[in-house]
């Protein structure tokens, strides 16, 4: 039915017939009235093939489609009409696809199931919760999909930050061993980076949450633009944030903590000369000489 | 030396190089990834689409093959105007729909494709034979699964319900002659293929003389597009679909991943390229000394800024190295989640490893190792030596 009602929205041309019979009405999503550059009160033919013989009908509304993702890939168009003229149109006789049948509540739902399962032959009821979550795998296997990449973006921003922090701490080694010099305790030294290491977690966070905002609006502007729907495409959460600065900040606290206790533990004499570097670096032949 | 010099610096922070070259790792993994899912998915569809040299397909007005019920009427006089068509040497209609079929008390529902089976292009033999007969069938494994039935047995099936009559419809007796792997459809699908007359016979009225598709095959060395327009020409009320039609129309619906796969590869790379541009930087700020030293003892700039450029690319190197690896198994990993889309054909690979896409990957990763080590060492190298070198001794 819905390829009779595609092959019908394409089939549509302005009617210079004359009419059979008082035209029906029907509506077109802003798609199909955006392309065809159909307007409200427009007379239409409608047909069953493209060219061929059809009903007149007029254009009583343009819908706006739901934010369903089911149909963000599908470039057709749609069109909604009387049942009664869609079977003739098309010839289904009095045949429809299915049926949407409202119950009072859960319990009623379960015993209509039954029964009407228990007296159908070739076609069956379900409940409307299980054919969402059918319809849905696709969007399930995508979800699963951005899971699996985040957790390895996840794992190379891990990576980074700390060999980010790692730099930032060793760079200061000189003021570490001044400051050991001068008879401040390392745990006071600790705490001063893994104090430093969380500003810089923190601000690095706000930084990163703000240009996901913005990256949220414009995925959302392009991908809106691209298949025509009102889905939201990237959604920054309360729960995002928090996951991300949590993250961030557990990372740099860490790597600010292993990077101060390495250098608190060398010899502040040697951290000042560069001395602990030489130690371990065995310079080619060529150099030594 | 340049090398031994490179490798001194590099081993003087063991910790420092190891994290970097992880983390261009699994950049590199991810790059190598994001290239394979740009390049893989449309491959895999075209290799698909011409695995058996049917370069064109017909299907009903304004659809994609199969992307409707719709099906396309007075397919006998569409496949005598298409044979009128030079350079076209073969044509295989396609009607699909759906089986029922009963052993004992049990009723399995199946896909079934009605086809020409001396020109059918849907399915490959894997055991028994291609239907001979009228009312011979072959079947998926699944379907052998589901059923039970072997080779040989005889089925009692149909292709609809009567709800009034509380009876199946299009009743047949069909033998099973082989088993089949159909290209075009999921993993897990119960599929039957048999003679079209014979589904069309089952299907009824609705479906007389109908097909959902037509696949052509082109002589080898004609032109596409030419017998692409003429069939367009002669057939107005059909949708012609190339090839290359089919790959961009497919290209538009799944162009997210493909953007996903650019701008996730744009990304990793800058991780990279960032990592690798810090470590060299803070390595030359803590060179200063060392580097103009050498510069004072008569080493030429060119060489200096070398041997840093090399120490960049040495970690891209390794890193690049480490993840290609690692791409692969994450690879392996994404594709099996990409491939449960229902109704995705099996065929279909959304990470497929080309050595081109590896080459690519470890040319990008090269060229920003480079890039990375061009600017602080050059920087570094162009200090002046006489005021470095006492700002250094004072410290």
């Amino acid at each position: 039915m819905l390829a009779a009602l595609l092959i019908a929205a394409f089939s549509q041309s302005i009617d210079s017939t004359p009419a059979r019979r008082p035209p029906r009405t029907i509506a077109i999503d802003e798609r199909l009235a955006a392309d065809a550059h159909i307007k409200l009160g427009d007379r239409l033919v409608v047909s069953m093939t493209p060219g061929g013989v059809g009903d007149s009908v007029i254009v009583s509304a343009i819908v706006r489609r739901r934010a369903d993702p089911s149909e963000v890939a599908r470039a057709e168009y749609r069109a909604v009409m009387h049942l009664d003229e869609l079977q003739s149109l098309i010839g289904y006789g009095d045949r429809v696809d299915r049926f949407a049948v409202a119950t009072r509540g859960g319990v009623a739902a379960d015993s209509a199931i039954r029964r009407v399962n228990d007296v159908a032959f070739g076609f069956q009821a379900f409940r409307s919760r299980d054919i969402a979550v059918e319809t849905s795998r696709t969007f399930l296997v995508v979800s699963r999909f951005h899971r699996a990449i985040g957790v390895i973006t996840i794992v190379a921003s891990a990576i980074f930050l700390l060999c980010i922090m790692l730099l930032k701490v060793d760079e200061r080694r000189r003021d570490v061993a001044a400051l050991r010099l001068l008879g401040i305790s390392s745990r006071s030294i600790v705490r001063s980076v893994m104090v430093e290491a969380a500003l810089v977690a923190g601000v690095g966070s706000a930084v990163g949450v703000a240009l996901g905002w913005v990256a949220a609006q414009l995925i959302n502007w392009h991908y809106r633009g691209v298949y025509r729907t009102p889905l939201a495409f990237a959604l920054v959460t309360p729960g995002i944030v928090a996951l991300a600065v949590i993250l961030s900040l557990v990372l740099g606290l860490v790597a600010g903590l292993l990077a101060a206790r390495r250098l608190v533990h060398m010899p502040a004499l040697e951290l000042l000369t560069g001395r602990h570097e030489d130690r371990r670096t065995t310079l080619p032949a060529a150099v030594q000489t | 030396m340049l090398f031994h010099l490179a490798w001194a610096t590099l081993t003087r922070h063991r910790s420092r190089t190891l994290l970097a070259t992880l983390g261009v790792a699994v950049s590199a993994a991810m790059l190598l990834d994001m290239v394979m899912l740009a390049s893989g998915m449309r491959t895999s569809l075209r290799n698909l689409l011409l695995s058996k040299g049917f370069q064109l397909r017909l299907a009903p007005k304004g659809t994609l093959p199969f992307d409707t019920d719709a099906t396309i009427p007075d397919a006998s006089n569409v496949i005598r105007v298409v044979r009128t068509i030079p350079d076209v040497t073969a044509i295989s209609p396609v009607l699909g729909g759906q089986i029922h079929v009963t052993i004992g008390a049990r009723t399995t529902t199946a896909t079934a494709l009605g086809v020409e089976p001396a020109v059918q292009g849907d399915f490959e033999i894997t055991q028994g034979r291609t239907p001979a007969a009228m009312n011979e069938l072959v079947a998926s494994d699944d379907f052998l699964r589901a059923t039970g039935a072997r080779i040989g047995d005889t089925l009692s099936a149909a292709a609809g319900y009567d709800p009034q009559l509380r009876s199946f419809t299009g009743r047949r007796t069909l033998v099973l002659v082989g088993r089949a792997h159909f290209l075009y459809m999921p993993a897990e699908q119960r599929a039957v293929g048999l003679p079209i007359a014979t589904l069309q016979g089952m299907r009824g009225a609705d479906a007389r003389d109908r097909a959902s598709l037509f696949m052509i095959r082109v002589r080898d060395g004609a032109d596409v597009d030419t017998v692409l327009h003429r069939l367009q020409a002669a057939l107005p009320t059909v949708t012609a679909v190339s090839t290359e039609t089919a790959m961009r129309q497919v290209d538009e619906r799944l162009s997210y991943f493909r953007q996903l796969a650019f701008i996730l590869g744009a990304v990793s790379l800058a991780v990279g390229f960032l990592l690798v541009t810090t470590l060299v930087t803070v390595s030359v700020n803590e060179r200063l000394g060392e580097i103009v030293v050498m510069r004072a003892i008569g080493v030429a700039r060119r060489r200096v800024v070398l041997q840093i450029v090399v120490e960049g690319v040495a970690i891209m190197l390794v890193g690049a190295l480490a993840g290609l690896a690692l791409g692969l198994v994450t690879a392996r990993y994404l594709n099996s989640i990409l491939a449960s889309f229902p109704g995705l054909p099996a065929a279909i690979d959304f990470f497929l490893f080309e050595p081109r896409d590896a080459w690519g990957a470890l040319a990008l990763l090269t060229a920003a190792g480079i890039l990375a080590g061009v600017y602080p060492s050059w920087r570094g190298a162009s200090l002046p030596i006489a005021t470095t070198l006492r700002e250094e001794a004072v410290g």
